[in-house]
């Protein structure tokens, strides 16, 4: 039963599932526009429902073997495909190196949501408050991605255009996220400050690379601030340049809260979201520097 | 219109479904499996949640299309010759339900949960069942029910 209403129902299209990336991409080829790929779903089943999408055409890439792979090559890093999902990733051992997306990809919505929903959908759907995208900023992380001209590699930071908004042309398709090796003597988390299995409010990711007592480089990202992921530079200066890092932990906080875009919207106010930034930077940078 | 052929508790079953139908819809409108319940058909109640190769899904977000072949599992599946499962006595048992809408959900995912690992902290399954939701509010009487269910999963 499905009362008519477009909430419950999906919009027609034709299913493919090519079996392998050729296949695959020929169909996103063929179709350009018209075609939406299908990795878990979950996000794109929703847009559907509510008709801020009606493609023609599904392509259902969870038949192409080479999509479903997660691997981590030392001194290389990890390349994780578009078909797996973040509780397969969750279970990879070596994502542990990866401290940031390890803690992000955890704690997406509920674990049922995570047997379907994958790290690259997370990331191409490309709303505000979705958790991977600071994470993957902060690991210096890559989008691979081809078509039949050939391959491109884009910063996940620039690969992120605006809310919604991906670097990617109608034929092209997301084949897999790199994470490179981590530096030597860095460490990274991610948190976030939500009740339950809802959207962040506010999420922030640091990767810092620490030289004796002081904070050689760290990388400050954060997420459902503003319509995109939002890096804190003059907080990052601000924590490298000191003497005693441990010491300025609450002036960095203050820096990244004034220094970053933060919006007003029904899940907390603009001030709000500055208070928040101001905690979660103090939190994590102890986490990382501890 | 194609031809899907799916398991369903243990009985291979055939439907004529469209691209665009999802497996809750097919599952309860064309194959009569009523213990899924469809509620909000936005993942976010976990009603409709079935075993699908083992593996628990929202059935409201998957196309009927892309099971074709597999596996389901759903509460009617756990009871064998008219008689229930431990986990389904043991929501009995402990009253872990009232209205009884979001059960079938729970007991399905409960029996995932204690299949796995059958000495679950309360963490850990308040964690494992935070993608269902009992409006009743039974979640303490729930997690008393898997206490209650676990030796028969532990001498499996």
């Amino acid at each position: 039963m499905s009362f008519g209403s477009p909430w419950f129902t999906l919009p027609e299209f034709t299913y493919h599932k090519p079996k392998t990336l050729k296949e695959a991409l020929e169909l996103l080829d063929k179709y350009g526009e018209e075609a939406k790929v299908m990795a878990g779903g979950v996000g794109l089943l929703a847009f559907m429902k509510e008709r801020l999408m009606a493609p023609s055409h599904v392509i259902d890439l969870k038949g192409v073997p080479e999509l479903g792979q997660a691997i981590y090559k030392e001194g290389e890093g990890l390349t994780i495909g578009a078909t797996v999902t973040l509780n397969e990733l969750a279970r990879y051992g070596p994502l542990k190196k990866f401290g940031a997306l390890h803690d992000a990809v955890r704690d997406i919505a509920d674990p049922i949501i995570r047997n379907r929903a994958t790290l690259v959908g997370n990331l191409c759907e490309a709303i505000p408050w979705v958790d991977t995208p600071p994470a993957l900023i902060a690991l210096g992380a890559e989008v691979e991605i081809r078509s039949l001209k050939g391959e491109r590699r884009v910063p996940v930071k620039d690969f992120i255009k605006g809310p919604v908004e991906i670097d990617l042309e109608p034929g092209e398709l997301v084949t897999a996220v790199h994470v490179p090796e981590p530096r030597r003597n860095s460490r990274s988390r991610f948190i976030k400050y939500n009740t339950g299995s809802e959207f962040a409010l506010v999420s922030v990711a640091a990767n810092v690379v620490m030289d004796g007592g002081r904070v050689r480089d760290v990388s400050l990202v954060y997420g459902a601030v503003s319509s995109t992921p939002q890096v804190a530079v003059k907080a990052a200066d601000a924590l490298k340049s000191a003497e005693k890092p441990w010491e300025v932990l609450d002036e960095v906080g203050r820096i990244a809260s004034e220094e970053v875009e933060a919006v007003s919207d029904v899940l907390a106010s603009e001030e709000y979201r500055r208070h928040l930034i101001r905690v979660l930077t103090l939190r994590v940078l102890r986490e990382v520097m501890g | 219109m194609r031809e899907i052929t799916l398991t369903v508790n243990g009985e291979r079953r055939k439907a004529m479904v469209k691209d665009n139908e999802l497996l809750l819809d097919v599952l309860r409108d064309k194959l009569y499996v009523k213990s899924v319940k469809a509620a909000c058909w936005r993942g976010e109640c976990g009603l409709c949640t079935v075993l699908m190769n083992d593996r628990l899904v929202k059935s409201c977000l998957v196309l009927a299309v892309e099971a074709d072949g597999a596996e389901i599992l759903t509460a009617e599946g756990l009871v064998k010759d008219g008689e229930p499962s431990p986990i389904q006595k043991a929501f009995i048992e402990k009253g872990a339900l009232q209205c009884g809408f979001c059960t079938p959900a729970f007991v399905i995912s409960s029996h995932k949960l204690l299949t796995m690992n059958p000495n679950p902290s309360d963490e850990e399954i308040r964690s494992f069942l935070s993608g269902l939701i009992c409006r009743c509010g039974t979640y303490n009487q729930i997690i008393e029910a898997i206490r209650g269910a676990q030796k028969a999963y532990a001498s499996r």
